[in-house]
């Protein structure tokens, strides 16, 4: 990279969920540290600045290439359709009128150290557990029609099922089978470790999917509108009362994988690839 | 030879919506406009900090606009840089920095919001066939600086260059002028304001059309 290049990290946002840019901002700010780039900006489809605000961040005397790399679990439709049509990108690399070069990078999600980053957090959630007597589950959305979040979830699965160091590995999903509710039926061991394979913590990793694994659900939740106060879970208060004890079975539920901090190795490992 | 954050901090003091910036010895102070009288306030040091101080409202609600006039109260920011300013602007209004930049740069190109809908996919597509009286009413609930939006609306509602909305006042479209003072709102006035441009609709606003098309 040279000091002439910038990194422009996009990511979906939510104007209904206070935590949903907030990983996307933190590995920004782990990535500006580095000083890799001479810049580190984000933008989002529904916060701000927005896909067209990052129009105009780079100053084209002092930024003469910007590389965009999607905070996305898959391809689908935002990085197919929704970023190249708001960035005004033709492909890969695109020659703006200032001579200005913008390269479109793979999303997150499908780089090759994803699946060491969930290794590793499946391990950093249930400390001291055999994984030889642990099954391993990775929870996606399905059914998504924005996101193919449920192949890469497979894909996932099964690279980490070629390593044969966990007793099971599943892939599951919330709303198509197999899925996550059906857990019990899944799985053997006594141990099991779900990763949510999401960008970021909200509604979906805070209380759905608890839900649906049968954690009982901490009370004053505020499923809400725009300008409702978070939801009671919003500090993670799941995450630290593992392991779950469900049916004589210890469940170790991890926060979605886009919040460890290693997706900044992969943000800037996708924008050199 | 300066660069554009520098140029700009030579006019401390200086309002950036909500955000009153002044310099206090070698230091730079940032605060609500409201309270720089205040001795009260919670100190912040580290420019990530605007994020968390910009996430909610007074009430503790989310502020999915952040250009909403809605800024929290109660802290005060001491920074050491013009790179930490930068920073720290850049997360109490995320991109308008760069945009007023673009503007003065003269390379800030508007949208008209009948080529934002038209680009419009998937749920979104819907919105394009509002009407024209409807974004009239829409925009003028929607953006107005008094509840709705502090930007300066650059952009116009159609190719032809029709005014966003007939029913907003004239200020909402001047960068020259201050959209809190133009609310008649107390506080910390200071003579130079760093406006926050609206070169496109935003998205909340593309959603807010699709609701009146599908009479949500
Ligand atoms: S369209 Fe512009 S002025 Fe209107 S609410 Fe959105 S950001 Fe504010």
């Amino acid at each position: 990279m040279t000091d002439k290049t910038a990194l422009l990290i996009v990511a979906h946002g939510s104007t209904v969920n206070p935590d949903s840019s907030a990983p996307t901002l933190a590995h920004a700010a782990e990535i500006r540290r580095r000083k890799i780039f001479r810049e580190v900006s984000c933008a989002f489809w529904k916060e701000e600045p927005s896909l067209r605000d990052a129009l105009f961040l780079f100053d084209p005397k002092s930024v003469r290439e910007v590389y965009v790399v999607p905070n996305f679990i898959s391809e689908g439709y935002f990085t197919q359709t929704v970023i190249p049509r708001e960035l005004e990108l033709n492909g890969r690399i695109t020659k703006r009128p200032s001579g200005q070069i913008w390269k479109y990078c793979e999303p997150v999600g499908n780089h090759s150290l994803m699946t060491e980053l969930l290794l590793k957090r499946a391990g950093e959630v249930a400390p001291g557990v055999n994984p030889a007597e642990t099954s391993l589950l990775i929870v996606a959305h399905g059914t998504d029609l924005n996101e193919n979040s449920a192949v890469a979830a497979k894909r996932e699965a099964e690279k980490i099922r070629a390593l044969g160091k966990f007793s099971e590995v599943l892939n599951v999903y919330m709303e198509e089978p197999p899925l996550i509710s059906d857990w019990r039926k899944l799985t053997e061991t006594r141990n099991v470790v779900v990763v949510p394979f999401f960008i970021s913590d909200g509604l979906h990793s805070y209380e759905d999917i608890p839900r649906l694994i049968g954690i009982p659900a901490p009370a004053g939740v505020d499923r809400g509108g725009p300008g409702s106060t978070p939801p009671a879970t919003a500090h993670g208060e799941v995450f630290r009362r593992n392991p779950h004890k469900i049916d004589n079975r210890s469940l170790f539920y991890a926060p979605s994988i886009g919040t460890d901090p290693g997706f900044a190795d992969i943000i800037v490992e996708q924008a050199k690839s | 030879m300066q660069n554009p954050v520098e140029r700009v901090l030579e006019a401390v003091p200086f309002c950036f919506g909500e955000v009153l910036v002044r310099k206090s010895g070698k230091s730079l102070l940032l605060c609500h406009r409201d309270e720089d009288a205040q001795d009260d306030l919670e100190m912040f040091q580290n420019p990530e900090d605007a994020i968390e101080i910009a996430k909610y409202d007074d009430a503790g609600n989310y502020r999915p606009l952040k250009t909403a006039p809605n800024l929290r109260h109660g802290w005060r920011m001491k920074l050491q840089s013009s790179a930490e300013l930068k920073h720290a602007l850049g997360h109490f209004y995320p991109g308008r920095l760069a945009v007023f930049f673009a503007w003065q740069r003269g390379e800030l190109r508007t949208t008209s919001l009948r080529e934002t809908l038209d680009r419009q996919s998937g749920m979104y597509r819907i919105a394009a066939t509002i009407s024209d009286a409807q974004i009239d009413d829409l925009v003028a609930g929607f953006c107005h600086s008094n509840g709705g939006c502090l930007r300066t609306i650059l952009w116009k509602r159609d190719q032809h260059g029709t005014i966003a909305s007939t029913k907003l006042p004239i200020q909402k479209f001047d960068p020259t002028l201050d959209q809190v003072q133009a609310l008649g709102r107390t506080g910390s006035a200071t003579g130079t304001t760093v406006p926050l441009l609206c070169q496109e609709s935003c998205n909340l606003l593309v959603a807010a059309c699709r609701k009146v098309v599908k009479g949500e």
